[in-house]
């Protein structure tokens, strides 16, 4: 029952004005003693709220009068409640800091996380950095035909070209598995007209035996540029681009005649040995070059094979072996190990290192 | 190829340092894959100091020799006219070995005793261009071993020539090309003298002029064959070769030397004339090496009247070869054509120096050349009495190569180069055969022996390799560019890669190969692809499915002690379609052993099925129109795989277009094959072109209710045999717009829950998206769901 006559207003306030609740506020010992308090002084159904419901019962003139002395003990009890909860809250604190002790030199406890391959990592890196030189990405299939594989790129069958490259047949169907990403290129010109710049990364196969530095199955990224005016030179400065945002800006370049039946003039490239920096070490069989990728320009016979003119086109093409990049910047001592798949080996590498 | 330094020496005046030379082969293209000095081919050979020369008591050209070594005195006789009192000479001692393993014993020379030789260069493999002994410098301590006083005397280099090249396969043919390179004149040897014909030439005939465009023959008579001089054996050993007779090394030689492969007949073993034709069905023919082999129409052979006696371009027959007996001797000398050669080869998987050089093709001139040479040498070392014929040349109608039309502008314009014209003009005169200038084009006729050489770009590399690849700036034309996009399936095969990294999961590379047994261990019982030529049975077949692979991958980090695995493979399977093969790209994964066992929870739990089921789940999210099927449920389909996984345990998971994948727990057969039963591995395998072909929804943004959520926990007492997915399914079913979402928050029987029944307990979220529900409404909504879990299923609350 709200007291609702001004006698009895000023009678509550009087109660609630007097020592009595200030001091229950200062002598709470704990969090739950003061919110007791709290509700009882100032929560929804204390006499403080009565006393605030019951003003609007009053004349005007005794609401002006009484009204601003409530609103400022309601104030000031809120006040103390707020400066008792922080010290309780402060000494709380202090205790909790004093009591806990954690053994924090315990291991980790780390979220299962899984690596992707190496390869995987070698072979995105690769193309990330093409693909800011402006190189798109083409797909193709791992099983092909003589076309894509040999005679549109300039290896006719009964050439002896065909050695270069040891081929693994399938039974009953005139197929192949791909002995290099190079058909991508071919089947690319045959649906794109120039200019273009592509790469064709991928699984290829070649049959050889399987040892520490052989493999019958590997990955490769061949890319292909051709525009009108596109020179030696060019391919040059391009891979050099290339092998210094891989190997690092100081990597030193060698370009060497070489042979490919789709290129011509063909090169070999090779880099300063990334382990003794050219002075020669087991790594570079003490020559102090390292070969990393074969290119050229493309054979004219090529173009013809897809329809460009090459009186008016040209091009270069070039492939690097990713198993090889991989052993280079990772340190890998045996093919093999990129197919055993023992978790000792995958868990080593971890994308943001490589 | 190896290359004698010295003998390329002989056809050209270089000076550097072999090591340096390999460098320079680099440059031009050449790897040399090894360099090795050599010392002399001789041992036990000292020197001597000549005491008395007399003449022989029987014999007109022979002089008796007293030679002092070590104040021992050795009586021996010689047959050179240069030998003389007071010089100092090598002497091959009793025991001494010779080159062409040549060993000097004691003997008898017309009645007289000689105990040792005294040498020549020529005989000790030093050299062919002296007459006569060696007379040594008299400096030379007398005793001393000559070989070694020559110490390291000759280097070897292996040089790798690429197929284009074969020009280059011999000594004359690389001295040719280094001449172009170093701009030194090849030594000119004088042209070989040879006796007009004086017996007539055996007849042959040449069928197939395609196949053998050229054919020099010539025949032989009144020989006398041997162990060849010291010198020729000394040359043929230093590249690799054996000596055998004095007519078959100088065949041998002269490949070496020139690069023309050359064939001896006897001619006493031949049946009638000769003719180069293809072998006809059933023919047959034991080889030089001793086999034989069942000649094809594919092959080309060389035949009497009776039968093949060699197959032409790669090896000769063993019945016709030449030995010490053979008196009477036909020389062929020939152009083949090169597929002609390889097809052979290759069908009889035959290669020797002959096919290898034919097949790369020879120079149609050398033929003739070669013959001639042959002849000089055979009519010098093959007895005093040998005679030959004239040659007879059997030559195709050739037509003459067109000049390849070309300016110094053109071959800049190819290589980004800056070469000056006059430049350019000069290193191709360097290479041609003729060079006509018309103002600035310049009409390049390539040289007989340079079948590679056919257009433009072949001369900028020609230009761009003499001149050195280092000489040709770098550049990086602008490029005109056209839009460019990742590849759906490239997208696809990333994301799935890095979503399952994430996920905890090791990304495996396995071969594409897979063996009969492994496939039938993994009840994988379809037709698979076979490889024509597998490396082993191991790699007979190609995969039909990547779960093989990781089942290895499993076992071995087993074996290595890993107790939990977690891997997964992005790769191509290959699945019989008709007549061809259907390829495509797949994700499988494989999990086993523990999961989040670590120190703060020890015994952690064990990875199972609900794992490999929630790694897909996360790796399909967004997938629209998933389904997931028992295997058993006729409407599961079929796929290649299934006979792999437990029936009972596994589940399809379907698109609208077709079947995605299935994840399982092993067949127990498969599972003993790998002798994981106790492991309870769990494996997955997902068809990524298939989520290739599905345009991935671009991920828009969904608006959440500001509202609390309500939820209400019920504990449900239910046959044990009901599906969650059924009750969850009703739940769903009820048609109640306010549910959210439900959560199993706990499954178990046992203690507490009768026979035949298990308590599900599951979390109901309601919630509305623009105001808070009332208690009321939420108690009414369950309230339904529950009516519809006993009417459809039995289930009450668990009091």
């Amino acid at each position: 029952m709200s007291p609702v006559t001004r006698a009895e207003l000023e009678s509550a306030y009087v109660k609630l004005s007097g020592p009595r609740t200030r001091e229950s506020i200062a002598s709470a010992r704990t969090l739950a003693e003061l919110e007791a308090v709290r509700v009882d002084a100032l929560g929804r159904k204390s006499a403080l709220t009565e006393i605030l419901k019951g003003l609007k019962e009053l004349t005007l003139e005794d609401k002006r009068e009484f009204a601003p002395k409530i609103q400022a003990l309601k104030a000031e009890l809120e006040q103390l409640v707020g400066r008792r909860r922080a010290e309780l809250e402060s000494s709380a604190d202090e205790a909790s800091l004093q009591s806990l002790d954690l053994d924090l030199t315990l291991p980790a406890v780390t979220p299962p996380r899984g690596r992707l391959h190496p390869l995987t990592q070698t072979l995105e890196e690769m193309t990330r950095i093409l693909s800011l030189m402006g190189f798109s990405w083409a797909e193709g299939p791992h099983i092909e035909t003589e076309r894509y594989n040999f005679e549109a790129l300039n290896i006719p069958e009964h050439h002896a070209a065909r050695d270069l490259q040891d081929t693994f047949y399938l039974q009953d169907v005139p197929l192949l598995l791909r002995t290099h990403t190079s058909p991508v290129q071919i089947r690319t010109m045959e649906s794109v007209q120039p200019p273009l710049r592509v790469i064709c990364p991928g699984r290829v196969f070649r049959h050889e035996a399987v040892d520490a530095a052989h493999s019958a199955v590997f990955h490769q990224i061949e890319g292909l540029a051709v525009d009108k005016g596109i020179s030696f030179a060019d391919l040059k400065g391009t891979l050099r681009t290339f092998l210094q945002s891989l190997f690092g800006s100081s990597t030193k370049t060698r370009f060497r005649p070489s042979y490919f039946p789709f290129t011509e003039p063909s090169a070999e490239v090779d880099v300063r040995c990334l382990v003794c920096g050219g002075s020669g070490c087991p790594a570079c069989k003490r020559s102090g070059w390292i070969e990393i990728m074969g290119a050229g320009m493309v054979h004219p016979s090529v173009f013809a094979a897809v329809g460009y003119d090459p009186e008016v086109w040209s091009g270069f093409a070039f492939g690097v072996g990713v198993e090889r990049v991989a052993i280079l910047r990772l340190g890998v001592p045996d093919m093999r190990l990129f197919f055993e798949n023992d978790l000792r080996f995958l868990r080593q590498f971890d994308e943001n290192l490589i | 190829m190896k290359i004698l330094y010295s003998w390329l020496k002989e056809h050209l005046p270089l000076e550097l340092p072999a090591q340096d030379l390999a460098e320079r082969l680099l440059q031009l293209g050449f790897e040399v894959s090894s360099l090795s000095t050599r010392g002399p081919a001789f041992t036990g050979v000292v020197a001597g100091h000549v005491l008395s020369v007399e003449k022989h008591p029987n014999a007109d050209r022979l002089s008796l020799c007293v030679v002092e070594v070590d104040s021992e005195k050795y009586p021996v006789v010689c047959g050179a006219k240069n030998v003389a009192a007071g010089q100092t000479i090598a002497l091959a001692r009793v025991g001494a070995v010779l080159p062409g393993g040549f060993k000097i014993t004691r003997s008898k020379i017309r009645g007289v005793e000689s105990q040792g030789m005294i040498c020549s260069r020529k005989e000790l493999g030093l050299g062919e261009d002296v007459d006569g002994i060696w007379v040594m410098d008299p400096a030379t301590a007398v005793g001393q071993d000559v070989a070694a006083s020559l110490g390291e005397s000759d280097q070897i280099l292996e040089v790798e020539f690429t197929p284009n090249r074969s020009d280059c396969l011999s000594h004359l043919g690389l001295a040719r090309e280094l001449s172009a390179y170093f701009r030194i004149p090849l030594r000119q040897k004088p042209a070989p003298v040879v006796p007009p014909g004086a017996i007539p030439c055996g007849g042959f005939k040449v069928e197939v002029p395609q196949a053998c465009p050229r054919y020099v023959g010539r025949s032989f008579e009144g020989l006398t064959i041997g162990p060849s001089p010291g010198w020729l054996a000394a040359k043929l050993e230093s590249v690799g070769l054996r000596p055998i007779n004095s007519l078959v090394d100088i065949t041998n030689y002269l490949l070496m030397d020139m690069g023309q492969p050359l064939h001896a007949f006897d001619a006493d073993k031949l049946e009638g004339g000769i003719m180069v034709r293809f072998a006809k069905p059933g023919e047959k023919i034991v080889a030089l090496d001793e086999k034989e082999y069942a000649l094809s129409e594919r092959c080309l052979v060389i035949a009497d009247q009776k039968k093949p006696v060699a197959i032409a371009g790669v090896m000769g027959g063993r019945d016709t070869g030449v030995t010490e007996k053979t008196r009477r001797a036909f020389l062929e000398s020939a152009f083949f054509d090169p597929p002609t050669i390889r097809r052979s080869s290759q069908a009889l998987r035959l290669k020797s120096d002959a096919s290898h050089r034919f097949e790369r093709g020879t120079d149609p001139e050398s033929a003739w050349t070669t013959s001639l040479r042959a002849t000089e040498l055979i009519l010098k070392l093959c007895g005093r009495d040998a005679r030959s014929s004239e040659a007879v040349d059997c030559r195709a109608p050739a037509t003459a190569p067109s000049p390849i039309r070309v300016t110094s502008g053109r071959i800049n314009e190819i290589l980004g180069s800056v070469f000056p014209a006059d430049a350019v003009e000069s290193s191709l005169r360097c290479i041609c055969a003729s060079l006509e200038k018309q103002g600035e084009t310049m009409n390049f006729t390539a040289p007989s022996y340079r079948r590679d050489l056919a257009t433009a770009w072949d001369l900028a590399e020609e230009v761009a390799r003499l001149a050195g690849y280092e000489n040709i700036p770098y550049r990086t034309a602008p490029m005109a560019l056209a839009p460019s996009r990742a590849l759906p399936a490239q997208t696809v095969a990333d994301r799935t890669r890095r979503r399952l990294a994430g996920l905890g999961l090791c990304e495996a590379y396995n071969y594409d190969f897979i063996s009969d047994k492994l496939a039938a261990q993994a009840r994988l019982q379809m037709r698979l692809i076979r490889v024509k030529n597998p490396l082993s049975e191991e790699y007979a077949n190609l995969r039909p499915s990547l779960l093989v692979g990781l089942l290895n991958n499993a076992r071995l980090n087993l074996n290595n002690g890993a107790e939990t695995v977690r891997l997964f493979e992005v790769g191509k399977i290959y699945i019989p379609s008709g007549a061809g093969v259907e390829e495509s790209t797949h994700v499988a994964g494989l999990l086993l052993g523990p999961a989040d066992k670590h120190w703060t929870s020890p015994r952690g739990r064990t990875l199972d099925f609900f794992d490999a089921k929630g790694v897909l789940s996360e790796l399909l999210t967004g997938i629209q129109g998933l389904t997931w099927l028992p295997l058993s449920d006729a409407a599961a389909g079929q796929a290649p795989c299934d006979p792999l996984f437990h029936p009972r345990a596994s589940l399809r998971l379907r698109l609208a277009q077709g079947a995605l994948g299935t994840v399982g727990m092993l067949h127990p057969a498969v599972a003993r094959a790998w002798d994981m039963d106790r492991e309870q591995a769990c494996l997955f395998q997902i068809d990524l072109d298939l989520l290739t072909q599905e345009e991935g929804p671009q991920a828009k943004f969904t608006p959440f209710s500001v509202f609390p959520q309500s939820s209400r926990d019920l504990s449900l007492l239910i046959d044990d045999t009901a599906r969650y997915g059924d009750v969850l399914g009703t739940v769903h079913g009820a048609g109640i717009a306010e549910l959210r979402d439900v959560e199993l928050t706990d499954k178990f029987t046992g203690q507490g829950v009768p026979t035949g029944k298990q308590s599900l307990t599951v979390r109901l979220y309601f919630g509305l998206a623009d105001r808070t529900l009332k208690d009321a409404e939420v108690t009414a909504a369950v309230e339904r769901v529950l009516t519809e879990l006993q009417r459809r299923h039995g289930a009450i609350l668990r009091s």
